[in-house]
């Protein structure tokens, strides 16, 4: 068969532009963290505020960047009421754009929810923050817990069905036997967790809380995704490795085909393995040993959000690559322009800004499982760090910590 | 790929050829990503092509016809004619193997359930359009192809396919790749008529004819007939060479840049 050439074929482009990636990067971001936030937010404990809070942020953050990165995606952005006006309930994008937006809804309500009372605390502050606060804030009622554990779990059953989507719209494809396999929707779930615990790793250390509470929570968090990611994995290929058609198979092909697939399946399992194993290290280290140590997390968060962003990148950009009914790969150079490197980079800008607009005009730091203003100054879990009082206190925080 | 499995596949492909002119009642796959109801197009006919390799030559007349006859964009192509240098499974003599490929209007077409807005629908007459004023540019459906038929436009920034010349057949005419056929290698027809030319010939040449990846059950309906095994799935090939260097690594070849 190596006698065969192809003399003759078009080149084929890809079709879906790293718009998909980031936002693929960012709603996995945004429904992990969410789920991060929930246990203290939503269920009440009050050792995982710490953590909720940071969570909360991402969470809000990355749910609103997203949607900016879909859209972008689109190839007439503009149409995009067509969604809602042709609906079709037999494709899983078409479900996705009904879940989305009440899903960004969710989050949105459910941060405002939470960081009500400390609205209402602030409302007397000068300028900007306090008149943010007054204009947020809609009033001095206190803020039921129950709506917002209502809230919370309505959220939670909808990020469920943006992880439902997300994985079901690219496994179907069958036309791409790299996807077409129903490990593909768990393991976006499980690199997602990955991603997001790390990402609270990165904002501990950015935002100059430098929990080592936190740090252990989210540790074990990511371990516990490592495994699932691992064992996900694992079953993929045993589940593959004896079909001689399907997802296993194409990806024997390819890494046998190419010295670069080859190199990406190198990376990822050294990258997961690394990761993995330096996880580990610390959960097991002896609780003296931890601040010294877990001062290093946001590094592992670093690589994890790597691994998370990789992972989609691999799996929605390289895919695409590999040729369908033609011979080898086709070529794809990251463009420069706003289908490519910019379209990248500026998610992450628009992502920052947003992270930035909300340290500087939003208490985030004081998110809470609703009550009043006067609660929260009494309230035990407020965090070792006292909670900023003046608009000067609050733009604190900014990077320029770490 | 080993050969066991080619043969198999390539039994496959001729079932899947004979099985898919028995109007299929879709394959009754419940739920999401199930066939939409067809619509348009007249109910009493089911269009497919039947491609008679024997005759192609490789010209690319159908696909310059088609270019200018649908007007797509430079570099990308609704029908082409891939070109192979192959072996000889058993002397190992070397000829070249013509692939003339299109949209095969699927009996189960991958691309349809995906659109999310109904963009992109299957007539009634068995034609797989799209509606470029409803289209918003996801290119699910472009990833959702198996065949490589769909490409975005990049003047429409919609999705673009062949539509077998539904607007030519609607005034009586045939497809610009047809028409301009010099082998006479194209044949499209209407297979509800059992008179057609591709009725009768389909009856005639029914245990030869193959369709492209017949494992993905999109039930092609594009016939082929003198198809080489080796390509009804994606070729075991040394790759096209798209840049051709001079000995200086100097880039000889032209190629359009969109």
């Amino acid at each position: 068969m190596n006698s065969t050439i192809e003399l003759l074929a078009p080149r084929y482009d890809i079709a879906w532009y790293p718009w998909a990636v980031q936002y693929f990067f960012m709603i996995a971001l945004s429904y992990a963290t969410l789920w991060l936030a929930a246990p203290a937010l939503v269920f009440g404990r009050q050792t995982w505020l710490p953590t909720a809070r940071l969570a909360l942020l991402a969470c809000l953050t990355t749910t609103l960047v997203a949607p900016v990165a879909l859209l972008a995606d689109l190839h007439q952005p503009l149409r995009f009421w067509h969604f809602y006006v042709h609906a079709n309930g037999h494709s899983w994008m078409s479900i996705g754009s009904l879940v989305l937006p009440l899903y960004v809804t969710g989050v949105i309500v459910l941060a405002w929810l939470a960081w009500r009372p400390a609205l209402q605390a602030r409302r007397q502050a000068p300028g900007m923050v306090g008149f943010t606060a007054r204009w947020l804030s809609l009033g001095n009622t206190p803020t039921p817990r129950a709506l917002l554990v209502l809230v919370g779990l309505g959220t939670l059953v909808l990020s469920t069905g943006i992880m439902l989507y997300t994985g079901a719209e690219v496994a179907i494809v069958k036309a791409r036997p790299l996807w077409h396999t129903v490990w593909l929707p768990p393991m976006f779930v499980a690199t997602g967790f990955i991603a997001a615990s790390g990402l609270i790793l990165v904002l501990d250390r950015v935002a100059g809380e430098r929990s080592t509470a936190v740090s252990r929570q989210m540790l074990k968090v990511m371990f516990g995704a490592c495994l699932v990611a691992g064992l996900v994995a694992g079953s993929w290929f045993l589940d593959g490795i004896n079909v001689s058609a399907g997802s296993v198979a194409a990806a024997m092909k390819s890494v046998r085909g190419s010295a670069e697939w080859r190199g990406t399946a190198l990376w990822g399992g050294l990258t997961g393995l690394l990761l993995f194993g330096a996880v580990l290290y610390l959960i097991t280290r002896p609780a003296s040993r931890r601040p010294t140590l877990y001062a290093w997390a946001w590094l592992l968060g670093l690589v994890a959000l790597h691994v998370g962003w990789m992972f989609r990148w691999v799996v929605l950009m390289d895919v695409q690559t590999v040729a369908r009914h033609s011979a080898g790969f086709h070529h794809y150079g990251i463009p420069a322009g706003s289908s490519g490197i910019l379209g990248i980079v500026g998610t992450f800008g628009l992502w920052l800004t947003a992270a930035l607009l909300i340290d500087l005009l939003l208490p985030w730091r004081q998110a809470h499982q609703g009550g009043s203003a006067a609660e929260l100054s009494t309230a035990p879990s407020t965090p070792a760090h006292p909670a900023p009082k003046s608009a000067a206190e609050t733009t604190e925080g900014a990077p320029s910590h770490g | 790929m080993d050969p066991i499995r080619r043969t198999l596949l390539g039994q496959l492909a001729r079932l899947s050829a004979g099985a898919a002119l028995i109007p299929l009642a879709s394959a009754a796959n419940a739920g999401i990503n199930q066939q939409p109801p067809r619509r348009e197009g007249d109910p009493t006919k089911r269009y497919g092509m039947l491609i008679d390799l024997r005759q192609c030559i490789g010209c690319q007349a159908c696909t310059v016809s088609c270019h200018i006859e649908n007007a797509a964009p430079l570099g990308s192509f609704r029908t082409t004619v891939s070109q192979y240098e192959v072996a000889h499974q058993e002397t190992g003599d070397v000829a070249t193997f013509m692939l003339p490929r299109l949209c095969n209007h699927c009996e189960n077409p991958p691309c349809v359930p995906v659109c999310p807005v109904e963009a992109t629908f299957q007539r009634q007459d068995g034609i797989v359009v799209v509606d470029s004023d409803r289209c918003v540019g996801c290119a699910y459906c472009v990833n959702a192809c198996p065949y490589d038929a769909r490409f975005i436009n990049e003047r429409t920034q919609t999705a673009d396919k062949c539509t077998f010349c539904a607007h030519r057949l609607e005034a009586g005419l045939l497809p610009a790749c047809v028409e301009s056929c010099v082998g006479g290698a194209r044949i499209i027809g209407d297979m509800r008529d059992p008179e057609s030319q591709i009725s009768r010939m389909i009856e005639e040449h029914r245990s030869e004819l193959m369709v492209l990846q017949p494992e993905k059950n999109t039930l092609p309906q594009v016939f082929y007939l003198g198809m080489d095994e080796r390509f009804i799935t994606r070729p075991t090939a040394e790759p096209v060479a798209l840049e051709v260097l001079d000995p200086h690594g100097q880039e000889m070849g032209y190629e359009f840049h969109h």
